[in-house]
């Protein structure tokens, strides 16, 4: 059991602290910092970051994408075939991209996001190395092949035409990844949960975009890919695309999209999950028993087990004040240990109504009165 | 001859440089409120000027007093705290406001300074609002744990304050609903809480909705119960003109011709063929042209350039077709109310000119 980011962390400072990045980002278009200097300031803020994950007890970690402009672009800048265009919004959050648009069919040059990972990477071993902690792995994100090429335009081409180009130039960038020792590769899919029912092209464009792209890794056993949908449910994308795909875990988001419950459901006992079941688009205080019940559902079903099992928050936590979002990775992380003790040490440090169907049926937990057992059984043998 | 393609502007200008050290420094504690409130009152003098000077129509005060549209108004309201900044795009961040308790209009909110902007001028300026849902949207809600109660409520709140800017002589009310295209399925409860603000608004109503799935939300937006529905065109190169070929559009539009995100000028015939596009479906009668979006993003020059180039492209298109520049007077149309068309013959026909609607 552990609990991780999604990707996004916000880039703004905590409370009373200064803005160096926005400070920097004008610095930079007046001129009076060039590229280097920028990228400093990105860097030590990256290296915050991760301290502040690894504080919080989180154990899968990301660079909190503050380098991305937007998660479409911070790709397909890196691509040869693309020109940046107008502005759209993001699915129905308040924050928005920039469109690509396909002038030839996108093309892989060169590693995009390797540096940005190796650098993560190596601030994760300073960090741990730091504070006498084994070093804790970073890993590695990107916008998967179908929901790139759906949110392009597709310009004089089809978009059949360029989600298969994606998925063979994003292979290759996965591949560059895994070479450079990325421990997970996490493939963002958000436009998932944009086919509907009776989509069955779009699902068949979708299976052969992620066949392709897993293509490019199958002679590397050590690559672990996992592939993340969040803003909504999948459901529709159906269960044989997510899981007929060597994908080694998945990450849904359970608050936009419960119904993707049924998916996990679903999925081989072999395959990890990652519950996506703080809310990341809202400040109030998620309940602890419902992310402990979340993650030891998902344990349950299928047999999977606890140690195939994370939490998460629902998507990026870029939507939340920089002090709202600490605040949730650390319940997250503390709900993560709960959920992993075993159930009688599980007792002892949460109301077992919440997780004891039984005690809850019957009504008899007595707060602060006798042992574990007792507490569930209301002192019954 | 008949008037039309009145000149105008979504809301927000740049503030002056001045202007935004003197924000800063205020935040800081270095200056007083009455200092910082001379420097916006001379900024909207120069934006309001600005706008005569180049022969803007219907004029907007710049909104040098505001921050982020919504949380502008959650800082006036009851029942919201305001939170930590959040990053929309790019390097623009904002102070997300978030609901605490229910939300309550207790006095007026934007009524003094749309006094001291129209007393400059005697030509109309618009009344600027945050529509319910926007305000919705954009908070965090720790209160309602209903989407639709917290919305109506910034309804009753969002109406009172458009009654109170009628009340002051307001001719023309603008309630921003850029959030509207955002979620298909809430475009329902964006006309109900639309339906709540405008309900016995005498003057003439306008919502801007901007970067959003419009292919999907038309003709649905046509449900929202206002007199005009200002677009971004630009940013989507006009492609939206199409659908209304295939459904008629409805309601007076307001036309974006230049991109509010874009360093580049646009040119004059760049905004004379936006112009022309958009004349190919609808008469001139229905048309206010505009940026795509608020300007506050771009530097005083690049928002005046755009502003010019505005003006420019509507004069030669109104010489070469004979529009008067006559100001309409500002009433509810007979359009306001009337949906989006079940078929195309319901629909035609149904674009009513703010004169026509005169009684």
């Amino acid at each position: 059991m552990f609990a991780t980011l999604v990707g996004a962390y916000p880039r703004t400072p905590l409370p009373g602290q200064p803005f160096r990045l926005r400070a920097a980002y004008g610095q930079l278009e007046r001129g009076e910092i060039d590229r280097d200097g920028f990228r400093d300031v990105q860097d030590k803020l990256v290296r915050e970051l991760i301290e502040e994950q690894i504080d919080a007890g989180l154990s899968l970690l990301t660079d909190g994408q503050i380098r991305w402009e937007d998660a479409q672009t911070a790709v397909a800048r890196g691509l040869d075939g693309f020109e940046i265009t107008g502005m759209l919004r993001y699915f129905d959050t308040n924050t928005y991209y920039r469109q690509p648009l396909a002038t030839a069919l996108p093309a892989w040059t060169h590693p995009i996001l390797v540096a940005d990972w190796r650098f993560a990477d190596a601030a994760a071993r300073d960090a741990a190395r730091e504070r006498d902690l084994e070093p804790l792995p970073v890993k590695a994100c990107l916008v998967g092949p179908y929901t790139l090429a759906r949110l392009s335009h597709a310009g004089e081409f089809s978009r059949e035409a360029l989600t298969m180009a994606l998925a063979e130039a994003l292979g290759q960038e996965v591949r560059a990844l895994v070479e450079a020792g990325a421990p997970v590769v996490q493939i963002d899919e958000n436009a998932l949960t944009m086919i509907a029912a009776d989509d069955d092209d779009e699902r068949a464009l979708a299976t052969r975009a992620l066949s392709r792209l897993c293509e490019a890794v199958a002679d590397l056993p050590v690559a672990h890919l996992c592939l993340a949908v969040t803003m909504g449910s999948a459901e529709h994308a159906g269960a044989p695309l997510l899981y007929e795909r060597p994908f080694k875990s998945y990450l849904f988001d359970l608050i936009a999209g419960p119904d993707n419950w049924r998916l996990i459901a679903y999925a081989p006992t072999d395959r990890g999950i990652i519950c996506g079941a703080a809310d990341a688009r809202n400040t109030a205080r998620d309940d602890e028993p419902v992310l402990i019940w979340a993650a030891r559902y998902a344990a349950t079903l299928n047999g999977r087990g606890l140690d195939r099992v994370g939490l998460a928050p629902s998507t990026g936590l870029e939507y939340l004040p920089r002090d709202r979002a600490k605040a949730k990775i650390e319940a997250l992380a503390e709900a993560a240990r709960k959920a992993g003790l075993p159930g009688n040490e599980l007792a002892k440090v949460i109301d077992p109504r919440a997780v004891d169907a039984r005690s809850a049926a019957l009504g008899r937990h007595e707060p602060g009165t006798g042992t574990a057992t007792a507490r569930a059984t209301g002192g019954q043998p | 001859m008949s008037n039309g393609l009145w000149t105008t502007s979504v809301g927000s200008f740049p503030k002056p440089p001045a202007l935004l050290k003197a924000r800063t420094d205020h935040a800081a504690g270095r200056l007083s409120d009455e200092e910082l409130g001379a420097l916006e009152r001379q900024a909207t003098i120069d934006w309001i000027r600005f706008q005569e000077e180049i022969g803007v129509d219907i004029l907007v005060d710049g909104e040098m007093y505001r921050g982020d549209m919504a949380t502008f108004f959650a800082e006036e309201m009851d029942g919201f705290e305001i939170g930590g900044l959040v990053r929309s795009y790019g390097n623009r961040y904002y102070r997300k406001p978030i609901a605490v308790g229910a939300v309550r209009r207790s006095h007026p909110i934007t009524v003094d300074a749309w006094k001291f902007a129209q007393s400059l001028t005697s030509r109309p300026v618009k009344g600027m609002l945050t529509g319910p849902y926007t305000i919705a949207d954009w908070s965090f809600d720790e209160h309602y744990g209903s989407r639709r109660e917290f919305v109506l409520d910034l309804a009753r709140a969002i109406h009172d304050e458009a009654m109170d800017l009628a009340a002051a002589g307001a001719r023309f009310v603008q309630i921003d609903e850029p959030a509207a295209s955002a979620r298909m399925d809430e475009l329902p409860l964006v006309a109900e809480a639309m339906g709540i603000v405008t309900d016995g608004l005498p003057v003439y109503a306008i919502t801007h909705i901007c970067y959003g799935d419009f292919m999907r939300a038309y003709p649905t937006m046509l449900d929202i119960p206002v007199d005009q529905i200002d677009l971004e065109m630009t940013n989507s190169d006009f492609a939206l003109l199409d659908r209304f070929r295939e459904v008629p559009f409805t309601k007076h539009v307001g036309l974006g011709v230049v991109d509010s995100h874009d360093h580049r000028i646009e040119t004059v015939d760049e905004v004379v063929r936006g112009i022309r596009l958009a004349l190919e479906v609808l008469p001139p009668e229905a048309i206010f042209v505009d940026p795509d979006c608020g300007l506050k993003t771009r530097t005083v020059e690049e928002a005046e350039a755009k502003m010019r180039a505005i003006v420019a492209g509507v004069r030669q298109v109104r010489a070469e077709l004979g529009i008067g520049d006559e100001v309409p007077a500002g009433r509810p149309t007979p359009g306001r109310s009337i949906g989006a068309p079940h078929d195309a013959a319901t629909a035609s026909g149904a674009t009513t000119s703010p004169e026509a609607a005169m009684p």
